[in-house]
């Protein structure tokens, strides 16, 4: 096992930038997640990674060793990783035992060790009763059990995850997040894990690194990701963000919306347009103004849904906001309220020009 | 049936009662059609086979057709013919297959262009072409070769009279079947399937031999029967080289015995197997593609990655010109310079160059416009009728608009499995009798056509109607439209392209067609196909080739129209049988 280390990459199809400058260290055994919309460059992450690309700028090197970079890339084959596929790419003419051993026999191993290792994953992956079927006799969830012990098998110095669980339906994809962590806790190989899915990230990853047009716009743990999002792109992408856009005052308020707020995140400048971010359930709604920090609004709409009841209001600048409220909390639409917004909850953020 | 039906009430439940009150006719209709141009000639056939002169019952055709040297030697050069044309297929198609598809070849684009371009070619025609190239003395090569080497005149380095000579020939025209078929399914695999095995430590050779060659080899197996099939039942190539080599195929055989004396019923013996034959192939070659273990899984899948040749790119390029070479630029070269060069085995020169053969051809020779006129007429009707009982079987079977709809479409693909020249004994058989004297007319050309591309037409129009989804109609339905009008308004036109490009490929189908014709036609019923073989007896050298080069160039342009169109010339190509 080792770390594997991005600087600097870069992958530019002509005139199109695919991966812009992304610098990110993945240290031994840790599970990092690309997160990110489609389009957002992190398939071409994990396919520069693989081998599969060159970069046109940067490298890549796993255990200090440089394995890719604009002169000189490692073939895939030569790179000791495993991948997994969104399609699973599991070969149809051979069984599923036979798709396992593929990369031991690939390593020339005997047979012995070969039996010994495939017994030991299929009973992990719980293939064992499936060991002489086709893939195309498996349902999704098994074939994707395959694809990960194809993967494990070969023992990996780095496993590479791209979208596995974009093909199957909810439930299963909710068993396989916590399958995939578990196997994860157990081998602890080096991960790369590429979804566009937050939840997913947030069950899986040690690290999350949150990608918008080829850049990585924020790493964290999924707490800090979710916690302190730092851009405008990262608190709409994970988790339901009310974005407000105000004026700073001073160092940490802004006016907004005819009131004044009190904001953490950062020292602001006065006069500097500043976006503020804060989620929909960290919002109060009060019929009378009785606290600082509280802004004017209408309900325009309300929906129960049963744990909580959905809110949308309107603030005097025509903003809408969503605040999920106590089910028993109940405002018809069309009154006033006063929304509370607890200063430590209203995180000021950069970038205000990118969602 | 529904387009006759113009003036229904605007009611969806009468237009419905209608339409089903109609649809049970429709059908006997359209099975009747089906019967008289397929079950009545094949009946026919098995009658003769089982026949003596007379009209006895006898199984004395075949005790002859296994016993007789004249007749088993013509089998087993069939069975060496066919299997070497495989097997030389398979040998060139696949590797040039795999590096169109998968590899980084310069020129990749260009080659598949080009193997498509050596399928517009009638096999007659190149085999025509090879004999201008290779035949011992006059042979353009064995000229250049006797130049080059100062070798006496009597030696010759090629020799297209022979076995070799015709396997070689065949092969030109066969190859592009494989080679597509590799190519297209090598095009389909995912990439991701290689992709798997390089990240497991695979490389890229240990991949091609584990995965890339194990996927493809069932699609080669069945490019492999296709090129079989194509030999069997090829008549125009071995005519054109067998015959002057001194030996047979069944084809070349069948067509002798309609030669005077005729003996239809050795004929009609003679053909079954050949039947027999093509249907066993034709269900195994359904059996090796549809085999479910192969299927590949769904899901998102990536383009392959090409394969680095490195070093060898222009290599592999080249070879892939050279193997163009045979079925391509030589034969053409070779047919220009007979159709405009005084003397046919001379190089073509500013002072050689004549419009001469054109002139002769066109102006002189008195058969050209009349075969241009049949032609003409038959491909058009045959691509308009056709065209219409096709798209009308089409419609019944995909929308399932009657009972017992599977045995339409049986019948309309049945026709894939009677070679041409089984079909003109067969049709020969059944209308050279009363009620139906069809026999010196062009009506029997008619029929034979229409069968001989039924089934490529149906299967065309066929997918067409299953990529228009029912909902688009039943939505328009819902709208208020009747089931008419829903015809009218959203499948005409999402079927418009496949329509037209279907009449065109009957048309150049039509234009190309040698087999049947060459036992049905007559001296008043010629058409260009059959013309251009004829001439081969008087040897008029220049003629044959203007005529060849018109027919080439007529069947190109309206190729590259119906391509235009939106039609795809693959979707027709791998199943055509014995042109």
């Amino acid at each position: 096992m080792a770390s594997v280390e991005l600087k600097g990459l870069g992958k530019r199809y002509g005139e199109a930038v695919a991966v812009d400058n992304v610098s990110l260290l993945i240290g031994h055994g840790q599970l990092v997640c690309l997160l990110g919309p489609s389009g957002c460059g992190k398939t071409t992450t994990l396919r520069l990674i693989a081998g599969f690309i060159e970069p046109s700028t940067g490298e890549i090197a796993v255990g200090g060793k440089v394995l890719s970079s604009p002169q000189r890339t490692v073939p895939p084959e030569g790179r000791a990783m495993s991948m997994i596929f969104q399609s699973y790419a599991l070969w149809p003419h051979m069984t599923v035992a036979e798709n396992v051993a593929y990369g031991l026999r690939i390593r020339k191993m005997d047979k012995a060790t070969i039996d010994a290792k495939l017994t030991a994953i299929l009973s992990t992956t719980k293939l064992e009763p499936l060991a002489q079927r086709y893939p195309g006799e498996l349902s999704g969830g098994q074939q994707q059990r395959v694809s990960l012990a194809r993967a494990l098998v070969v023992e990996p110095e780095t496993l590479l995850l791209d979208e596995p669980l974009s093909n199957l339906d909810a439930n299963l994809r909710e068993e396989m997040r916590f399958e995939i962590r578990r196997l994860h806790d157990r081998y602890r190989y080096t991960t790369v894990y590429v979804t566009h899915d937050q939840a997913e990230a947030m069950t899986t990853a040690d690290q999350i690194a949150v990608m918008n047009l080829g850049r990585i716009e924020q790493l964290g743990t999924p707490k800090e990701i979710y916690d302190r999002p730092r851009s405008v792109f990262v608190a709409r992408f994970i988790g339901g963000s009310n974005i407000l856009e105000g004026k700073a005052v001073d160092a940490g308020h802004i006016s907004v919306a005819g009131g004044t707020l009190a904001t953490t995140g950062r020292t602001l400048t006065k006069g500097e347009a500043v976006a503020v971010s804060i989620r929909q359930h960290e919002i109060e709604i009060a019929t009378k103004s009785d606290s600082a920090n509280a802004l004017h609004a209408v309900v325009s709409r309300q929906v129960f849904l049963g744990a909580a009841r959905d809110y949308t209001v309107v603030l005097d600048d025509k903003t809408e906001l969503r605040v999920t409220a106590s089910p028993t909390q109940d405002i018809a639409p069309g009154q006033e309220v006063w929304l509370r917004l607890p200063a430590e909850r209203c995180r000021a953020l950069t970038g205000g020009n990118e969602r | 049936m529904a387009v006759a039906d113009a003036k229904i009430p605007r009611s969806a439940r009468d237009d419905r009662r209608r339409l089903i009150d109609l649809s049970g006719p429709a059908l006997a209709a359209v099975v009747a059609l089906l019967a008289v141009m397929i079950v009545l000639p094949m009946g026919w056939l098995v009658v003769y086979a089982f026949a003596t002169k007379d009209g006895q019952a006898t199984l004395g055709n075949f005790v002859t057709l296994f016993t007789d040297p004249s007749f088993v030697d013509p089998l087993l050069a069939t069975l060496l013919l066919s299997v070497s044309v495989s097997g030389l297929c398979c040998l060139v198609a696949a590797p040039m297959g795999w590096l169109a598809a998968r590899t980084d070849m310069p020129l990749a684009r260009t080659v598949r262009t080009l193997v498509m371009a050596s399928l517009v070619t009638p096999p007659f025609v190149g085999a025509v072409a090879w004999e201008m190239l290779a035949a011992p003395n006059s042979g353009l090569l064995n000229q250049l070769w006797r130049l080059v080497t100062g070798a006496p005149s009597d030696e010759a380095l090629f020799d297209i009279y022979t076995m070799q000579g015709l396997i070689f020939a065949i092969a030109c025209y066969t190859f592009p079947y494989v080679f597509i078929l590799v190519a297209n399914a090598l095009d389909r695999m995912p990439g991701e399937l290689e992709d798997a095995s390089s990240m497991l430590g695979a490389g890229t050779w240990a991949t091609a031999r584990r995965i890339t060659i194990p996927l493809a080899l069932p699609t080669l197996l069945a490019g492999a029967l296709v090129a079989f099939l194509q030999a069997l039942n090829q008549f125009g190539s071995p005519a054109i080289l067998a015959i002057p080599a001194g030996f047979h195929t069944l084809t070349t055989k069948i067509w002798s015995l309609f030669q005077f004396p005729p003996k239809p019923e050795l004929a009609a013996a003679t053909s079954l197997p050949l039947l027999l034959l093509t249907v066993a192939l034709l269900r195994s070659q359904a059996a090796i593609l549809g085999r479910r273990g192969y299927a590949v899984l769904g899901g998102k899948y990536g383009a392959p990655r090409p394969i680095r040749l490195g070093a060898w790119r222009w290599a592999a390029a080249a070879f892939a010109l050279l193997v163009l070479a045979m079925p391509l630029f030589l034969p053409y070269a070779a047919l220009i310079n007979t159709a405009f060069s005084r003397i046919s085995s001379q190089l073509l020169g500013p002072e050689t160059f004549t419009l001469h053969n054109v002139v002769f051809t066109f102006w002189q020779l008195s058969s050209t416009l009349p075969a241009l006129q049949n032609t003409f007429l038959l491909a058009t009707a045959t691509a308009t009728l056709g065209g219409v009982l096709a798209l009308l079987i089409a419609y019944i079977v995909a929308r399932q608009a009657v009972v017992g709809h599977r045995i339409l479409g049986f019948l309309a693909t049945s026709p894939l499995a009677i070679p041409g020249i089984v079909l003109g004994v067969g049709l020969f058989l059944a209308y050279t009798r009363p009620p139906l004297t069809l026999y010196g007319t062009l009506w029997i050309l008619l029929i034979a056509f229409i069968t001989v591309e039924l089934p490529q037409a149906y299967q065309q129009l066929g997918s067409a109607f299953h990529s228009v989804h029912p909902e688009l109609e039943e939505a328009s339905r819902m709208l208020g439209a009747t089931r008419l009008r829903a015809l009218k308004d959203i499948t005409a036109p999402l079927l418009r392209s496949a329509a037209i490009a279907t009449w065109c490929f009957i048309f150049v189908g039509v234009i190309r067609e040698l087999s049947a014709a060459v036992i049905l036609f007559t001296s008043e019923t010629k058409v260009l196909s059959v013309l251009i073989f004829d001439l081969k007896e008087s040897g008029d050298v220049g003629a044959i080739a203007v005529l060849s080069l018109t027919m080439v160039i007529l069947t190109t342009v309206v190729i590259v129209i119906a391509n235009r169109i939106g039609g795809a010339y693959e979707a027709r190509v791998p199943t055509r049988v014995g042109a």
